[in-house]
């Protein structure tokens, strides 16, 4: 009984942060959001012919995709076993640019990746520099408008919020908001992921902390200048935040998306470390991840393939176990095909309500700004 | 007159240079045992030795090191052995080309050879371009760089070993009963230098098994890409993994010692002189 | 073979001309090309294709326009914009820096395993150990170092719980000075080597010698083992200099996306894509690393010189 209230409320909330930062294309779009034909809600039935096409290809090229991050490892694992196709996962801890990179630099190559996950920025980039190939998976209605490209190129696939990690036997008191990052009992402990320029994880950190400070979806300026003066207090770490320095309390607060840290939080309580995550109270930012397909795609009925089981319901639930709220997430809702076990081990809606989504213009914007000024003011 | 106590400052200095390098590698060690609060155990060991990423990425890298090995020596050891009978005047040139690798760094090098190989051919004939293009579809263009990268540590080894021994009179010997060329090099050369050789293979597999540089840049998944990923991932494996490392490298140095102990003195080449 | 002359055992340091047996006089191919040249071929060939070409087009594409054709020197400019101007200060600097932490120490560790009165197993020990020590870098060095030093390090806990703080006075791992003393990890042993034959040099009957003259330890180290050892210190810290400016695995695994400003890391960040500047700048920077560490093994040649007449 109180699964299922939870479970409506959480829906409707989630509605509201829908409404309020995915309707970014105008009211319009969040009609449709609620009435999804029911012949279009597709639960991701797969064509058998791909399947065959797939694995006559025998193979994919993945990358950048750790096995800790949105519980790709198991996502992987499963597409292997179900499908019996060979995968490699080059570069595990790219960057959303190493991806695109990546697609480039091995052009023509037996090597190079089949598809890529990126970050939005990365996503226009590559659209732009010719990178990718269109494809619409057989669920692409069910993708809400905002989070995807209307030709096909990119298609979100699952976003998250920036949240605090903090290790708890190195920090008594665990943050709540972006002005506790500053106190003088957290020298040298608070690290993001990668540039913000180039790592979507880092960019998120950032715009978040725009938020809360001034800032807005058009305006970064006050994120960067959050985190020169979290620097000059001696607070920031420059290293990368990464599970291995997580744990061994090199970085102790990490400023990363939710389900990175929620991730790093069960892999700690293995180990006997006690974690604690929270989402601001402030800045609350949603970044969503796009999946593409390679233009020069050695494999690209596997990429189909792959696609197809990602956002299929199986490949969208296997990313809410990864504590990522996947793009079909409401379609989900709706049909009743989230279990409740699942739905409780996300942190509770409200701590979303106030989620905002920038467009991919704002994030190019942002994007620039950042090249300019970060390694600048950072030092 | 000779035996003559050890200084206080000979101790001191002894000391800490033993404290700099063991501190570091006891914090691993103990870290990489630590399997929760307080307790100990192998388990990050067996993570890592069970890990099929660290199986698979061994195997390449170990594949890569072993043809790095043998296209080193079968260029280096006619060339060392002809210099040295023949070519005397050469050994300048030589010298410098082989110090030549340290002044360009595989991260520059890298650059060259990314750019070398895939945006712009070899030369402009239809069939080279196909070569530079096979060349960087796989691990072959790592093997290639890093002969040139393991070249000042082949050539001192092999030229060491084949200063140490009687060149001249061991070709004229074999010449004298009618060997051809490639018998003196096959037969006569090669069973003399097997120290020198092995001190080179030595050293090439521990540079490639080491090497990060060029693999990370050209995307290859060597073992240590591998190892940087751990490091990154897993914390407590990726002490354990840095102690699997260490100990492999002592292996290998014991490895050279022991076939040194064998072979005798005078081919005394631990490490690449430089 | 007829005619072959009967030959004294060959010095080992020289090989002498003319007691080379007679040949039949080389045929002569192309004019001055002789077939004595070709066993030697292919190692000129492959460096020529290996590393050779890549390098001229590293030269090549630092000077190009970067649109058209043509050449230019702007790309060479832009290196001494303030980013990268920084970025090579600073790499010189932290190899600097390393070259002597790890010369100094080295010597002085060096020193103490190879003067006599050390048992024979210590220079055994040392040698082998600092063999593998010298190649011990990137991330399992740089984690070797967050578990020693790093905020719950073993020596970071040892000291607070003597009540000293280490990081309370700023230091952190991931900085210049945590750099240093990581790098200092493989210069280290890498001195040992180099300058262990160095020290072998040293005749200790030169210090007995001094010693009977009535010079105490530091008028033997000013008149007679400094002045004899300076050129192969030199040198061995050149070298150091040119192992600390290269290195990338140890400073990626350390700094990662860049917390200090270092050429190799930004090379990577271009060539990963990272970083999106023009790739012509990339060939300069690469361009940049080659002419200093060139300049450094060119006085490195000149040091080694003066320094083998003693080592006879």
């Amino acid at each position: 009984m109180r699964d299922r209230n939870r479970q409506i409320s959480r829906r409707q909330l989630l509605q509201m942060g829908a409404a309020g930062g995915l309707g970014l294309a105008g009211l319009g779009a969040f009609p449709g959001l609620l009435e999804t034909p029911e012949a279009l809600a597709d639960s991701g039935r797969i064509s058998k012919s791909l399947i065959d096409a797939a694995q006559k290809e025998g193979a994919i090229n993945l990358i950048a995709l750790p096995p800790d991050w949105a519980d790709y490892g198991e996502i992987i694992r499963i597409f292997q076993t179900k499908y019996r196709l060979g995968i490699s996962n080059a570069n595990p801890d790219g960057t959303s640019a190493e991806e695109n990179q990546a697609i480039q630099t091995l052009k023509g190559q037996d090597r190079e990746p089949d598809a890529v996950d990126v970050s939005g920025s990365a996503a226009q980039a590559g659209k732009a520099a010719g990178l990718y190939q269109p494809y619409k998976v057989s669920t692409w209605n069910t993708i809400p408008a905002a989070l995807k490209d209307s030709q096909g190129y990119y298609y979100g696939d699952y976003w998250g919020a920036m949240s605090f990690l903090s290790l708890n036997h190195v920090v008594k008191q665990a943050p709540k908001d972006w002005s506790d990052l500053l106190s003088p009992k957290l020298r040298g402990m608070v690290a993001i992921d990668g540039k913000p320029y180039s790592a979507g994880d880092g960019f998120g950190a950032v715009m978040a902390a725009s938020l809360a400070n001034g800032g807005s979806l058009d305006n970064i300026e006050p994120g960067i200048n959050f985190f020169v003066k979290l620097k000059k207090a001696g607070n920031f770490n420059p290293a990368d935040a990464y599970t291995a320095t997580i744990l061994k309390g090199a970085t102790p607060i990490a400023i990363k998306w939710d389900y990175l840290n929620l991730a790093v939080r069960d892999q700690g309580a293995a180990q006997g470390q006690k974690i604690t995550v929270n989402i601001p109270k402030h800045g609350v930012y949603g970044g969503p991840y796009y999946q593409a397909i390679s233009a020069y795609a050695p494999h690209p009925n596997a990429a189909k393939l792959w696609m197809e089981f990602l956002y299929s319901d199986q490949g969208q639930l296997l990313w809410l176990k990864g504590y990522t709220h996947p793009a079909r997430y409401l379609d989900l809702a709706k049909r009743k095909k989230i279990p409740a076990k699942l739905a409780k081990k996300l942190p509770p809606a409200s701590a979303y309500k106030n989620v905002k989504f920038a467009t991919l213009a704002q994030i190019a914007k942002a994007n620039a700004i950042l090249q300019e000024q970060w390694d600048a003011k950072m030092g | 007159m000779r035996a003559r106590r050890l200084g206080f400052w000979q101790v001191f200095w002894l000391v800490a240079g033993a404290l700099f390098f063991l501190v570091p590698l006891y914090g691993t060690a103990e870290y990489s045992l630590e399997t929760g609060p307080g307790q100990y155990g192998f388990k990050h060991y067996l993570t890592i030795l069970q890990d099929p990423a660290f199986k698979a990425s061994f195997l390449y890298s170990l594949k890569i090191a072993l043809a790095t090995v043998a296209i080193g020596i079968v260029l280096m050891v006619p060339t060392v052995y002809w210099v040295n009978l023949r070519l005397p005047r050469l050994r300048k040139v030589i010298d410098f080309l082989a110090v030549l690798p340290f002044v360009v760094p595989p991260v520059a090098l890298v650059v060259g050879i990314n750019r070398l190989f895939t945006s712009q051919p070899v030369l402009i004939l239809g069939q080279p371009q196909r070569v530079s293009f096979w060349l960087v579809s796989g691990p072959q263009i790592l093997v290639m760089a890093y002969v040139i990268l393991a070249l000042p540590f082949t050539y001192r080894s092999l030229d060491a070993g084949m200063r140490a021994i009687d060149l001249h009179t061991l070709t004229e010997a074999a010449q004298s009963v009618g060997a051809s060329w490639t018998r003196v090099l096959l037969s006569v050369i090669l069973p003399n230098i097997r120290y020198a050789m092995l001190s080179a293979a030595f050293l090439t597999i521990t540079l490639v098994m080491g090497e990060y540089t060029m693999s990370s840049l050209l995307l290859f998944n060597t073992f240590a890409v591998y190892v940087e990923y751990t490091g990154e991932a897993k914390a407590n494996p990726a002490a354990a993994l840095a102690i699997i490392s260490f100990a492999l490298t002592w292996a290998a140095m014991l490895g050279i010692l022991f076939l040194g102990r064998g072979v005798g003195r005078r081919q005394g080449q631990l490490t690449g002189t430089r | 073979m007829a005619n072959v002359a009967p030959t004294a055992r060959p010095d080992r340091s020289a090989i002498v001309p003319g007691r080379l047996p007679a040949v039949p006089a080389p045929r002569r191919l192309l004019g001055k090309l002789s077939l004595t040249w070709l066993p030697v071929a292919p190692f000129f060939l492959y460096v020529t294709i290996f590393m050779l070409l890549p390098s001229l087009s590293i030269v090549q594409g630092a000077f190009s326009k970067s649109t058209g054709s043509g050449y230019t020197l702007d790309h060479v400019r832009t290196l001494f914009d303030p980013q990268y101007r920084d970025a090579f200060w600073t790499s010189i600097k932290l190899s600097v820096a390393t070259a002597l932490t790890g010369g100094i120490f080295g010597l002085f560790v060096a020193y103490a395993a190879v003067k006599e009165g050390a048992p024979r197993w210590i220079r055994s020990a040392l040698i082998t150990f600092s063999g593998v020590a010298a190649n011990f870098a990137g991330v399992p060095l740089a984690f070797a170092f967050i578990a020693t030093i790093g905020t719950t390090g073993v020596i970071t806990s040892f000291l607070s719980s003597y009540g000293i703080d280490i990081y309370s006075n700023g230091f952190t791992l991931y900085s210049f000075t945590g750099l240093t003393i990581v790098y200092t990890y493989f210069q280290l042993p890498l001195m040992i080597l180099i300058i262990s034959p160095s020290i072998d040099g040293l005749r200790s009957q030169w210090r007995e010698a001094a010693e009977n003259l009535g010079a105490n330890t530091f008028q033997y180290w000013r008149m007679v083992g400094l002045p004899i050892l300076w050129p192969s210190l030199l040198s061995a810290m050149v070298l150091l200099f040119g192992s600390a400016f290269s290195a990338y695995a140890t400073a990626y695994a350390l700094i990662g996306s860049g917390s200090v400003n270092l050429v190799p890391i930004i090379i990577g960040a271009v060539m990963s894509g990272n970083i999106t500047i023009d790739p012509n700048l990339g060939d300069a920077l690469a361009l940049g690393m080659i002419v200093i560490i060139g300049f450094t093994v060119a006085i490195y040649a000149l040091l080694q010189r003066r320094a083998s007449r003693w080592l006879r």
